[in-house]
Order: structure tokens, then C-alpha cells, then sequence
């Protein structure tokens, strides 16, 4: 019996495997080895040129404002939507009319692509029709309007604004369930001991929500390291690359430039990065589990 | 140091009443016991008194004062949850401590009186331990220090023992009924289904069913003078043995075929509900039998034995019995211990 289970274990194991060993590990490997060699991604023939490619980052000006970019991206990206979404689940966790409409509304962002997301803040950032700079229009005049996504000022926070938008939905649905698992009597104990609204958020909520924090931080660490496509579809890393993230610039540098060893070069330290800040996240998750069980 | 007086006091959810109308008076320093089913209502009532749940009608008067409608904090009572509510991410000091450092009262007085309180109940080694870390006889402790720390008038307890053991419950009863002597005046209102728990630790007891009160009165009082079938049905285990019976003009009561007649008169004539408890039935000798009954079946517990008749009938003896399941025996019924209850 135990024999027949294994058997089939490893029968329906064989295909997801397989895939999951063709589409991520091969390519994961590949792009180590290739980041000692001078690929242009067409030439069968390269040369294997040891850390060359590694020696290169340290000299590469455009590599370390990727760096400062990504650190501002992935800062925003984690803080924006973590502090609105619990904000939101705090507000929208009360017995209040039309919570419901309120939740699903802010929700509906998720559901879309982040492509379909970019296309609208595009849309809205826009300096002439835009509908951001109609509004400020409107109420401020026209010398106040902004070419959101054309100046290096604004560029890379424009686009931080739009993926929190998109973003938050997901953190405040987390909160909320996080909301739901506390259990009242610790909130009554709060009413008994005379705890103020603030007090009772502060010194009960937000720490019994850790766990729940831990779940939106990790989710908005992948996802904003992920986060390529929102960038590439409202300013490909520009204008003058104040918008490059790690991510934009390995494209920039793999597929424009056909640099592929370089570029799997920068892709090894942002797998690096990542490594470290999901072990990280993992001892703390540890920590936090001793602590809630 | 408070007395407690609840006057007509009515709970709804929605459509659903429950609790009806309840009046009750508890002493100032009194260990009043709330006891009933599940569902019956005892909780609310507790809830209603600690301002977690407001009343539909009716006031509720804390030391004389009025607090229906005043918030849980300033109603001076503290309150121990079955759960114990301990907050996970604070340790044993930070627990009970909790209240006071809300109240921004000064660090080193805080941890004066934290650790006043934790050697009181004997837990000054646990103070910078996490809840997680402790037993449940531990938790209790500290729920109850949370308690005793920010000395209020009231104490409320939600069914505390319901978690442990039944040895740890056996200690922590005892150890509650001690905090009671030790807190002296403090008035203590108390909420459990467990009748034994609420015959060791109460002044007085009221009984509760269905959001009314049914009986209140001191332990011994319930148990031998209940005021109905659901009274003498909760207090005490066996419970009480109920029979169909009839009591005719002369006060004499018949039930399972034999003719008895009470050493206490009996107002009620006509058809009642006869009740006896188990310790006032025993085993008949040769040709005293008030009735016969055959013995279904047999339970040892050591310092007493239980047997169960099929009439129905439960008879407890502070002995062993030499009779087998199958046999049929005599039963004599104490004339000063038969309860008539109307229908």
C-alpha cells in the first residue's frame, strides 16, 4: 500500500516538477553561470571572463541609483500599503453602513493587472487630459499642474502612488482578517481596564496584528521586488533612469543593451537581496511564532 | 466593598429576550454564585453587571450608585475571564500591570504593586515570563492578579476553572475561596455550570434558567429545600430522583406503589412530582421495604457506591453493596427528606 502511494506520489509529482525544474531552477543556475561569461544572449560562442562582470557593478553609476531606487521602491511599496491597509481595516472593521460596498471597492485594484493599473495612472498622471492635473487645475490653476511621469522628481513616486493604490486592497483584507482573529475578550479586558480608543490600538491591536503584519510585509517585499512591469509600462526606468529599479536595470542592460552576462550579474545580487531579507523575514517569523504560537 | 443591586433588568439580541426581568441584591462582601445550564443566561447576566453588554431595561446600582449606562473602566470592578485574556506579547508583569500603566501610573510604582500582587498569589518568579510559558493553573494566577491589582469593589468571574484539570480546578477552587477570605469585603460574583463549584465557593447561589432566576439562597438551602423540579434537578450530583406521585387529603404521599407519609406536613393535594434525593433512599431490611426495584446497575466509586435501579431511581450508600445487577431489593425511603413538587 505504502509502496503504491509512493508510486503515485511520484507520478503526479513528475509533471509540476518538471516544470517548475525547466522554468525556475534551470534558468536560476543559468543565470549564475552566465554571470561569469560575456553572453550577449545570441552568440553561441562566449568566454567565461571569472568576476569581471561583478568587478563591472562597482563602476556602474547607473547600477548603484537602481540600488537607491530600489531601496525608495521597496521602502514605499512595503510602508504605503501596510500602514493604509491597516488604517482602512481599523475603520472598516466596525459594524458601519456600507463597510461592505467599502471593502469590496478597495479590493477591486488587486483584481487587476498590474499593467491595466500602470494604463490608468498613466492615463490620470497624463499633463495635458490627465485627471490628476484637471483637479489640481480646477481648484489650484493651471501653473501647479505636473508632468508627473516626465520629470526624475516625481517619476518613481508617481509610480509608488499607482502600486499602492493597487497594492492596499490586499493588506487591508489581511488586517481584516487578522482583526477577526483577535479574540474579543483581550478588547473587553481593554473596556474593563479603562483603555482609551488609542490606547486600546496601540497597545493591544497593533501588537496582537504582528503576525498578520508579518504575512502583508513578506506578500509586499515579493511583490515590490517583483514589481517590474507597473515601472516598465509608465516610465521604463526613465526619464534620465530616476526610475530605475534593480529589476528595470538588469532588462535594460540583458535585452537593450544585450549584455546578458552583465545583466545576470545584477540579477545574482538582487537574488542575493532577496535572500537576505527572506532569511530575515523567516527568524522573525520564527521570533513572532514563539511568541503568538 | 460594594453591594450590588440589579432591579428589572431585561436583555434582548434582536427579537430573542434573554433575560427576563431579573431582580437581585447582592451583599456587600458576599460570594454570590450565578449557576445554570449552558445557554441559560448566567454570562449575560455577569456581562450586563461589568458593562460589556448594555441592559434593555432596567438599572443596575453598584455601592448604591447607578451605572447602567456607565462604561466598564469606571464602574470599579475587575473581571476574570474563562480564557484568562492574558495578552500574549506581554509577559506576567506586563499583564498585570496592564490596567495601571493605562492609567500612566509611575514605572516603580507599577512594579511595586505588580510585584506586591505576584507574591501574594505566589507567581514572583513568573514575572518576566510570557503567557505561553505558563500552565493554566499559572495563567489563572495571573488573570487574577490583572484583577486584584487595580483593587476594585467587584470581582467578576466568567466560569475561570472551566479550562484546567479537575485536579488543578480542585486546588484553584480553593485557592479562590481563600482570596475570597483574604480580600475581605470584596464582593464576588461568580459564574459557573458546575454545581459542586458553586456549592463550595457560594454564600448564596442563584440559580438561573431560561433568563430568569429560579432560586436564590445559600447552598444547604437549595439543596434541601429547592423551590422547584429545575432547582432540585441542577443542585446536586446524583442528581435528585423524580417520581410521579400523589399526595391525598391527609398529607401522605404515594409514588412507586407504596404509601408514605412525610415527617414534614405537605400543603400541595392532588398530583405532584415526588423527589428524593439519592442519600435518602437505602437498602431495606428483611420486611421494612417501602417498595421494591430491580438493580440495573452498579457504580464503585470508592468512598461511595451508586446504584442505579430501573424504576428509574439512584441510590447512593456510603458502602459496598453485596447485591448483583439483576437482583431485585428492597429500598427504604427517609420520611424527613421527601420533596412534593406540584405540577
Amino acid at each position: 500500500m505504502e509502496r503504491e502511494n509512493r508510486f503515485w506520489r511520484v507520478v503526479l509529482l513528475f509533471l509540476p516538477l518538471s516544470v517548475f525544474a525547466v522554468f525556475v531552477v534551470w534558468p536560476l543556475f543559468s543565470s549564475f553561470w552566465y554571470s561569469f561569461t560575456d553572453w550577449n544572449g545570441f552568440d553561441p560562442n562566449y568566454a567565461f571572463v571569472g568576476l569581471d562582470n561583478y568587478a563591472r557593478i562597482w563602476t556602474d553609476r547607473l547600477f548603484f541609483g537602481a540600488i537607491i531606487n530600489t531601496a525608495l521602491w521597496m521602502a514605499a511599496a512595503i510602508l504605503l500599503p501596510t500602514l493604509l491597509g491597516l488604517a482602512l481595516a481599523l475603520l472598516l472593521d466596525r459594524q458601519l453602513r456600507g463597510a461592505r460596498i467599502f471593502k469590496t471597492i478597495f479590493y477591486l485594484p488587486i483584481c487587476l493587472s498590474a499593467i491595466v493599473v500602470g494604463q490608468i495612472w498613466t492615463w490620470i498622471y497624463q499633463p495635458d487630459w490627465g485627471l490628476l492635473n484637471a483637479i489640481i487645475s480646477f481648484v489650484a490653476g493651471e501653473p501647479f499642474t505636473h508632468a508627473w511621469l516626465a520629470r526624475p522628481g516625481s517619476a518613481l513616486w508617481s509610480v509608488i502612488v499607482a502600486w499602492s493604490w493597487q497594492q492596499t486592497g490586499l493588506s487591508m483584507v489581511i488586517y481584516l482578517a487578522g482583526l477577526t482573529a483577535i479574540p474579543s475578550d483581550l478588547l473587553e479586558v481593554c473596556d474593563i481596564e479603562g483603555a482609551s480608543p488609542w490606547q486600546r490600538i496601540r497597545r493591544v491591536v497593533v501588537p496582537l496584528l504582528i503576525p498578520s503584519t508579518i504575512v502583508v510585509i513578506a506578500l509586499s517585499v515579493i511583490n515590490s521586488l517583483k514589481g517590474f512591469d507597473i515601472l516598465y509600462i509608465m516610465t521604463g526606468g526613465g526619464p534620465f533612469h530616476s526610475s530605475d529599479t534593480l529589476a528595470m536595470h538588469m532588462y535594460n542592460e540583458s535585452f537593450k543593451k544585450y549584455l546578458m552576462g552583465y545583466g545576470s550579474a545584477i540579477s545574482v545580487v538582487l537574488f542575493l537581496i532577496a535572500l537576505v531579507i527572506i532569511g530575515f523575514y523567516f527568524r522573525q517569523l520564527k521570533r513572532i511564532d514563539e511568541i503568538y504560537g | 466593598m460594594a453591594r450590588v443591586t440589579l432591579e428589572n433588568i431585561r436583555k434582548s439580541f434582536g427579537n430573542v429576550e434573554v433575560i427576563r426581568d431579573v431582580s437581585l441584591d447582592i451583599d456587600r462582601g458576599e460570594f454570590m454564585v450565578f449557576v445554570g445550564p449552558s445557554g441559560c443566561g448566567k454570562s449575560t447576566m455577569l456581562r450586563l453587571i461589568s458593562g460589556l453588554e448594555d441592559v434593555t431595561g432596567g438599572t443596575i446600582r453598584i455601592g448604591g450608585r447607578d451605572v447602567t449606562g456607565v462604561a466598564p473602566s469606571r464602574r470599579r470592578l475587575a473581571m476574570v475571564f474563562q480564557s484568562y485574556a492574558l495578552f500574549p506579547h506581554l509577559d506576567v508583569a506586563g499583564n498585570i500591570g496592564f490596567g495601571l500603566s493605562l492609567a500612566r501610573t509611575p514605572a516603580g510604582e507599577i512594579e511595586r504593586r505588580v510585584r506586591d500582587v505576584a507574591e501574594r498569589l505566589g507567581i514572583a518568579d513568573l514575572l518576566t515570563r510570557m503567557p505561553r510559558q505558563l500552565s493554566g493553573g499559572e495563567r489563572q494566577r495571573v488573570a487574577i492578579g490583572r484583577a486584584i491589582i487595580r483593587d476594585p469593589e467587584v470581582f467578576l468571574f466568567d466560569e475561570p476553572l472551566s479550562n484546567l484539570d479537575a485536579a488543578l480546578r480542585v486546588r484553584m477552587r480553593l485557592e479562590i475561596a481563600r482570596l475570597h477570605k483574604a480580600l475581605d469585603g470584596v464582593t464576588m460574583i461568580y459564574v459557573t455550570h458546575d454545581q459542586t463549584e458553586a456549592m463550595t465557593l457560594a454564600d448564596r447561589i442563584a440559580v438561573i434558567n431560561q433568563g430568569r432566576i429560579e432560586q436564590v439562597g445559600s447552598p444547604m438551602e437549595l439543596y434541601h429545600h429547592p423551590a422547584n423540579t429545575f432547582v432540585a434537578g441542577f443542585i446536586g450530583a446524583p442528581a435528585m430522583n423524580f417520581l410521579d406521585g400523589n399526595v391525598d387529603d391527609t398529607g401522605a404521599v404515594t409514588f412507586a406503589g407504596t404509601t408514605i407519609m412525610p415527617a414534614q406536613p405537605v400543603s400541595h393535594r392532588g398530583s405532584a412530582t415526588i423527589g428524593v434525593r439519592p442519600e435518602s433512599l437505602r437498602l431495606a431490611s428483611t420486611g421494612e421495604a417501602d417498595f421494591v426495584a430491580r438493580l440495573d446497575h452498579i457504580e464503585p466509586l470508592g468512598a461511595e457506591t451508586l446504584l442505579h435501579f430501573d424504576t428509574p431511581l439512584t441510590v447512593r450508600l456510603n458502602e459496598e453493596v453485596p447485591a448483583s445487577e439483576g437482583d431485585t431489593l428492597g429500598l427504604v425511603v427517609d420520611r424527613t427528606r421527601i420533596h412534593v413538587f406540584p405540577p
